[in-house]
């Protein structure tokens, strides 16, 4: 059976303009990630990884390249269907977290599924469920403030699945926190991944956390260099 | 846009947690709204009293001035006057019942060691004591009424307040141009600081004291037959008028003015008209920088919320989503100083009228009409919105990955 292109890029570059300076981000990067996989992006810094997350995440648009989302070129899109796409179809999970500071836990995880237009109880019952099944089931309440890194990390997953997107990207979700934090947000990343299918990309510099995925995708001053798919036994190893 | 109460919630947290700054934005606003409503709700409380006044002389009293109808200012300072041919037409026209005239002038009197300058009026005592009594509402606060032929006068209620550091008494003498008149009465107050300010004399005293021809006047007043129309009178009264000059003089022009209490209700109200509009410019001043305020707190807000805002857009908030929550936090900003404004504008009024309530130089209420606090709410969420335009468009184009990026 072939899978869904979930993800394709075509030829795809980003070319930041710094003063005279042309920076290249991304060269010529073709790309493509099947629906329900679990694929990891590793690069040091500085190596185009966050770029081609923001990209693949309709953060960003390509200097030059289309770049496809469930077989949609997204380059054809308005910024408000960009928004409308964001929001119902990609969750992200950033390294700083990004919660919003003056809102608790739960009104966090409430807010995508506003710009849905869910209603109230709709979204607090899912909320609820969601800081549940990350174990925030008693924090709801609290302030990002209130809450540690770890804790905070897990508030923004659920965030991230609010809508129940088709792809779920975290940029460095483990970067700000220490490895047992980070081991502990990585199962519930993989948690969500194995029983709800969803299809998550996550950027990392770091190898173990490469371990958790199925597909590592390597990039290096902007080009793709490895894509292979993991061994089987690596998987869930840690 | 269907998730407005939505935004509206948001809006309204991010203003409590910047609450400092949200007051003091507020504040930009009260202080115009502010002054709209305490300055309009005094002014239009003026109008009323003055309005009411006039009615109380009766509707139906006609003024005779010389100088053209056109300058009213030229009317009441010009040097022309009523000749006695003039005053006897207007008594002979039909349907005058009575006519009073008045001669007036700004004159430097002496009491003690103190000199003012104050608007001497004279008058026929004997005739017109009745009128003024019965349609002007005139009566004593203290002593007797001026006796004709001798040497004294009436003052009115200013007097006895605060005209003089030494206080006046029924009795004393004041000096007039080296002459000595008698204080005979003091006159209740007339409703205003100025008529209560002035002395009242006989017009023979007067004219002796001045200059001013016998028989002569600077002004008529007419009070009409029961059931005549005012206007048909006043009609009646300038075609005499205009006949006697003809006769006498061969003048052709008409170079007097022959004015209802209705016109002169409608020339007051076009002034206080015109210090209204000035009241509203100023206020809209103050309120214009009270926008800008907004504008200026609008966009401080949207830079240090660069980051929120790329985070909303991240997840899923369109253009709009953005621009409806900033345009509603400068709505709420401009609505609550409307608010503020219009209770603070309230209470101030409340203060002065119930101080010129306690000292009735002048005796008003203010009014304060549903329209006006209308208007003054509508305007400030007006201004709110408008000066929240700039910024919240601003932070609606925002590009998510740059407004993340932003602060990292």
């Amino acid at each position: 059976m072939i899978k869904e292109k979930i993800v394709k890029l075509e030829d795809t570059w980003k070319v930041y303009q710094l003063g005279k300076v042309e920076l290249v981000a991304l060269k010529q990067v073709n790309l493509n990630i099947d629906s329900g996989d679990f694929v990891t992006i590793m690069g040091s810094s500085g190596s185009g990884k966050s770029t081609l997350l923001n990209i693949i995440g309709c953060l960003d648009s390509p200097t030059k390249g289309k770049v496809f989302l469930k077989g949609k070129d997204t380059s054809l899109l308005s910024e408000d269907q960009l928004s409308q796409l964001r929001g119902k179809t990609i969750g992200f999970v950033f390294q700083e977290f990004n919660l919003l500071p003056n809102l608790d836990a739960l009104e966090n995880v409430m807010m995508p599924m506003i710009f849905q237009g869910m209603s109230f109880e709709q979204r607090k019952k899912r909320a609820h469920d969601l800081l549940v099944s990350v174990g925030l089931g008693e924090r709801i309440y609290h302030q990002p403030a209130e809450l540690s890194g770890g804790e905070r990390q897990r508030i923004a997953i659920a965030r991230a699945f609010a809508n129940s997107p088709e792809l779920v990207i975290a940029d460095e979700p483990t970067g700000n926190l220490d490895s047992k934090t980070g081991k502990k947000i990585m199962e519930i990343l993989t948690d969500f991944h194995k029983k709800e299918g969803k299809t998550i990309i996550v950027v990392t510099h770091d190898p173990n956390i490469a371990n958790y995925s199925e597909k590592v995708i390597n990039i290096k001053d902007g080009e793709i260099v490895i894509n292979h798919k993991q061994k089987g036994e690596f998987l869930w190893g840690k | 846009m269907g998730q407005i109460d939505e935004y509206f919630k948001i809006a309204l947290r991010n203003l409590r947690t910047r609450s400092l700054r949200s007051w003091l934005t507020i504040l930009g606003i009260v202080i115009g709204i502010f002054l709209i409503i305490s300055l309009l709700s005094l002014s239009e409380g003026v109008k009323e009293a003055i309005n009411q006044q006039m009615e109380s002389m009766g509707g139906d009293i006609i003024m005779i001035m010389p100088g053209s109808e056109e300058s009213m200012v030229g009317m009441m300072v010009g040097g022309e006057v009523l000749e006695k041919q003039d005053i006897t037409a207007i008594e002979r026209t039909k349907g005058v019942e009575s006519v009073l005239t008045m001669s007036y002038r700004g004159i430097i009197v002496r009491y003690k060691e103190e000199a003012k300058m104050v608007l001497l009026a004279g008058l026929p005592w004997d005739k017109s004591l009745e009128i003024l009594e019965r349609y002007q509402g005139w009566n004593l606060f203290e002593g007797e009424w001026p006796v004709s032929g001798k040497r004294e006068i009436a003052v009115g209620k200013q007097w006895v307040i605060d005209m003089f550091e030494e206080k006046v008494k029924v009795g004393q003498e004041i000096t007039i141009k080296g002459r000595k008149f008698k204080i005979a009465c003091i006159l209740n107050s007339l409703g205003s600081k100025s008529d209560d300010s002035q002395i009242y004399l006989d017009i023979g005293l007067y004219q002796d004291l001045v200059g001013e021809k016998k028989g002569s006047a600077k002004m008529a007043m007419v009070k009409i037959e029961k059931g005549l129309c005012p206007d048909e009178v006043a009609e009646d009264i300038k075609e005499n008028l205009r006949k006697t000059r003809k006769r006498i003089a061969g003048e052709d022009t008409d170079d007097f003015a022959v004015i209802t209490s209705e016109k002169m209700i409608g020339v007051t109200n076009s002034i206080l008209g015109i210090i209204q509009s000035a009241i509203i410019l100023f206020a809209s001043i103050a309120i214009l920088v009270g926008g800008i305020g907004i504008t200026n707190t609008m966009f401080t807000s949207i830079r240090e919320r660069t980051r929120e805002i790329g985070i909303m857009k991240a997840i899923g908030a369109k253009n709009s989503a953005v621009l409806s929550i900033f345009l509603i936090e400068a709505g709420i900003i401009g609505f609550i100083g409307g608010l503020g404004g219009i209770i603070l504008g309230i209470f101030c009024a409340k203060i002065v009228e119930l101080y010129t309530q306690a000292n009735p130089v002048f005796y008003f209420s203010i009014s304060i009409s549903p329209s006006l606090i209308f208007f003054g709410l509508f305007f400030s969420v007006l201004t709110g919105c408008i000066s929240g335009l700039f910024p919240a468009r601003k932070a609606a184009r925002l590009k998510p990955v740059e407004a993340l990026r932003r602060y990292e």
